[in-house]
């Protein structure tokens, strides 16, 4: 871990200055006090900007001046970017809108990106990438098919990641192929890297689900492992798809350790989302996600709604400063999670860390109580 | 894999591998039920419904108070009637108006499917086959069989006398079998739906469906309580007059019982315009449903559940002319807009809340799929003209505030013990 910055003076605390630090430098309780008076300037900033979202304040008869906590910031369910506009600035000043379409497909959600929250996004993520994979850059490998990075394709988890992670790549090499809509191992490409860049330091990324299924699967019929001198695998998602195969966490590490010849603690499983680019919760070598300087996560009890004391599960809201163009302050996800610890995780880095559960089972009406539509007619 | 929780009036957990050992049970059973009088039937239930009240272990679980209310003898007696014209027909041949003597004799085997959404449905519905003298396999959800199960062991211990001879509660018990097995399995479910002479459907749209395509003998009668939707209407009289609040307590309970799941759970109130405004309306159910008790306030829900919610309530905070009263916690939801129409249900104590002009823009909307209507319309001639054209389009029930879950026969437009029971002739000489 980076040693920590010096720390600013009380009241010279500026998102530039918080993204510039170390990303697991700061203590929780100090961390809530300078996010507090950033994200109730953003507020005030995102309730003139955007009707639909001083509805949302106004209806809830909220003072943005008498929120006190982190806790007490509106969030919006993720959701709503599927069905509103959550801009916060002109739409002159917008530069691109991310269309994610999520794991599950169906409705994308729309994020839109003005220059500095795109600018933010990438110091943040360099910024969190760095406390694990050092300054220099580096062989990346991406456990997807080129296409999946093409402008064509639709943004989604997948895209988000190669694009995210690929700003620590001297060079991208992607090792599947897809062909008719099905993906296999690029073993050309295999084999260039394990000829050539076998002594070079080296990341990778892939979806957790395609990494088993296709990756792992077909590198074990050809035979073939890595064998690199430096090496983090980043991988996210499809964990419902792999509890459904009987594939924990760790045996999914030890595994893919295994293949690429290194230790289970570079086998990195994160958590992030299209709604929050620029923010990845990563798992320390304590198996903990840990969440950086500029943002926050709080776990809140499915019933009540109140955030939940360590150790017991609910759902996942991500907290952050980093957009000024859209609403990203307090987005309530439909994740589970629970609260390990704060500030005092074996790793050293500061700050809550939490672990991923599971998403949110969808709910379907339960009992004779059904839609009032009649069918067949 | 069948497991069979009571059979034969012993309740004892065993694993079957078909359903022909119990469906024989019941069979030979039931005889000893059909030469019950149906008044001495009627007793034994009436004094199971005060044993299970006064039995500290079961009379404070969910429903089993208003299990006892049910079974009250005045109750049991009225539903005989409205089902049958005259409880006579039930204990042999009785003279009708024709010139033919009649009897309803019990179909034989009814075999329940039960639906998961009300701890005590499977108990009702047992009740149903035992007054039309029937013998019952009843298949219920895991979760719900130790309830069950504890109402049913009271019945050995009650015996009544009646005209003379005594009756004991273990002719009733002995008729019953209670199963659990894998609904999905459709070579069990086959072999269960076989062996029926009578079956009784409970359930979804997708699980009726899939039940009704089971094989059946042909002289099977299916009788169906599929998926239905229920919602609430006031008048402006009956809004400006001084019941309305307390109403609003009423539509409070009849939302929060079965958290919404039941078929008859309201989802949308429309009220028509009056000088008090949808907001002042909500605001006094809100402080109804902050009165219910804590066991209805409070009602667990899945995280699936809560998204559910919390997106809804999003939408209506965000949206431009909706609006969304709620508590911080997901205990209920009012969410008020003004477009004429019923909504997806939400589950969970969301009630959707509309002004309207006239309760007349609600009619096109009922369809067959509306079970009950919870109406508050101080016109006698205004409510029997909505309630004609309401059951016209498809409306089965048309209730009060507080009373939408009464279980009173008929139901979704059936009359249960009549389908339950053949119609049968003696022409006399």
């Amino acid at each position: 871990m980076p040693d920590a910055d010096p720390i600013p003076s009380k009241g010279a605390w500026t998102r530039d200055t918080i993204v510039a630090l170390p990303p697991y430098s700061q203590d929780d309780q100090h961390k809530n006090e300078f996010l507090l008076p950033i994200i109730k300037e953003q507020l005030e900033i995102a309730r003139r900007n955007n009707r639909q979202i001083d509805n949302y304040f106004s209806k809830q008869g909220i003072e943005i001046d008498a929120i006190q906590r982190l806790e007490d910031v509106p969030y919006i369910p993720v959701q709503m970017f599927k069905v509103f506009d959550l801009r916060t600035r002109p739409e002159q000043e917008i530069v691109k809108i991310l269309q994610s379409s999520g794991t599950t497909g169906g409705t994308p959600s729309r994020i839109p990106l003005d220059k500095a929250t795109t600018l933010n996004q990438i110091k943040a993520l360099k910024s969190i990438l760095s406390d694990y994979l050092g300054e220099r850059r580096k062989i990346f490998l991406v456990i997807d098919h080129e296409g999946i990075n093409s402008p064509q394709m639709a943004f989604s988890a997948r895209t988000a990641g190669v694009r995210g992670l690929s700003i620590y790549a001297k060079k991208i090499f992607y090792l599947l192929k897809e062909e008719d809509g099905r993906l296999s191992l690029n073993m050309p490409v295999i084999r260039e890297i394990v000829e050539n860049y076998s002594h070079e330091d080296v990341y990778a990324f892939g979806f957790t689900y395609i990494i088993w299924t296709i990756f792992y699967e077909q590198l074990k019929k050809e035979g073939m492992r890595f064998s690199f001198e430096d090496f983090t695998l980043f991988h996210g998602g499809g964990w419902k798809k792999m509890q459904e195969l009987a594939v924990s966490k760790e045996t999914f590490s030890d595994t893919i350790a295994e293949v690429f010849c290194t230790k289970r603690e570079n086998i990195l499983d994160f958590y992030g989302m299209a709604e929050q680019t620029g923010i990845i919760f990563v798992d320390c070598q304590h198996g903990n996600k840990h969440v950086p300087t500029f943002s926050q996560i709080i776990i809140r009890d499915p019933f009540s709604l109140e955030p939940c004391d360590i150790g017991k599960t609910g759902l996942i809201e991500v907290m952050s400063i980093l957009a000024d163009s859209y609403y990203d302050q307090a987005i309530l996800t439909e994740d589970l999670g629970v609260l390990v610890g704060v500030d005092d995780c074996p790793c050293g880095h500061k700050g809550r860390y939490f672990q991923f559960v599971s998403r949110v089972e969808k709910a379907e009406p339960r009992g004779c109580g059904d839609t009032f539509r009649e069918s067949g007619r | 894999m069948i497991t069979c929780h009571l059979m034969e009036g012993k309740f004892e957990t065993r694993v079957c591998q078909g359903f022909d050992e119990i469906s024989r049970s019941v069979d030979t059973c039931r005889e000893a039920l059909a030469a019950i009088p149906l008044d001495a039937i009627i007793k034994i239930l009436d004094a199971l419904g005060k044993r299970v009240l006064n039995n500290p272990d079961i009379n404070t679980l969910p429903g089993v108070s208003y299990i006892s209310l049910w079974l009250r003898r005045e109750n049991l007696d009225r539903i005989c009637r409205v089902n049958f014209s005259d409880k006579r027909y039930l204990d042999g041949f009785y003279q009708s108006e024709t010139n033919v003597l009649m009897m309803a004799q019990p179909r034989g085997i009814v075999c329940h499917w039960i639906a998961a959404n009300m701890p005590t449905l499977g108990f009702f519905s047992i009740v149903q086959a035992i007054l039309s003298k029937n013998g019952s396999m009843v298949k219920m959800p895991g979760e719900y069989v130790p309830l069950i199960l504890s109402i049913l062991r009271e019945l050995p211990e009650i015996s009544v006398d009646h005209e003379g001879t005594t009756y004991s509660g273990k002719s009733l018990l002995d008729a019953i079998a209670i199963v659990t097995f894998e609904g999905r399995s459709t070579s069990v479910s086959e072999k269960f739906s076989l062996a029926a002479d009578c079956r009784i459907i409970f359930g979804g749209s997708e699980a009726v469906r899939a039940i009704s395509r089971l094989p059946c003998r042909d002289h099977c009668e299916t009788i169906i309580f599929g998926p239905k939707y229920s919602f609430a209407v006031f008048d402006r009289e009956y809004i400006e007059s001084d019941g309305f609040k307390r109403s609003l307590d009423q539509l409070a309970k009849d939302v929060a019982v079965f958290n919404q799941m039941a078929c008859s759970s309201p989802h949308v109130v429309f009220v028509e315009k009056s000088r008090y405004s949808v907001e002042v309306i909500a605001s006094w159910l809100r402080d109804a449903f902050e009165r219910l008790p804590g066991a209805l306030r409070n009602q667990e829900i899945s995280s699936g559940l809560s998204a559910k919610i919390i997106n809804a309530r999003a939408r209506y905070l965000l949206s431009d002319g909706k609006n969304c009263v709620a508590p911080r916690d997901l205990g209920w939801t009012i969410l008020i807009d003004q477009k004429i129409c019923l909504e997806e249900p939400i589950q969970g104590k969301c009630i959707f809340t509309k002004e309207i002009t006239s309760v007349d823009e609600v009619i096109p909307l009922v369809n067959h799929k509306i079970q009950a209507i919870s109406i508050g319309i101080l016109d006698p001639a205004k409510r029997d003209a909505f309630a004609r054209q309401v059951t016209y389009r498809g409306a089965d029930r048309i209730v009060i505030p507080g009373t939408i879950h009464d279980f009173t026969l008929p139901w979704d437009g059936i009359m249960t013990l009549n389908r339950l029971v053949r119609w049968v002739i003696l022409r006399s000489n």
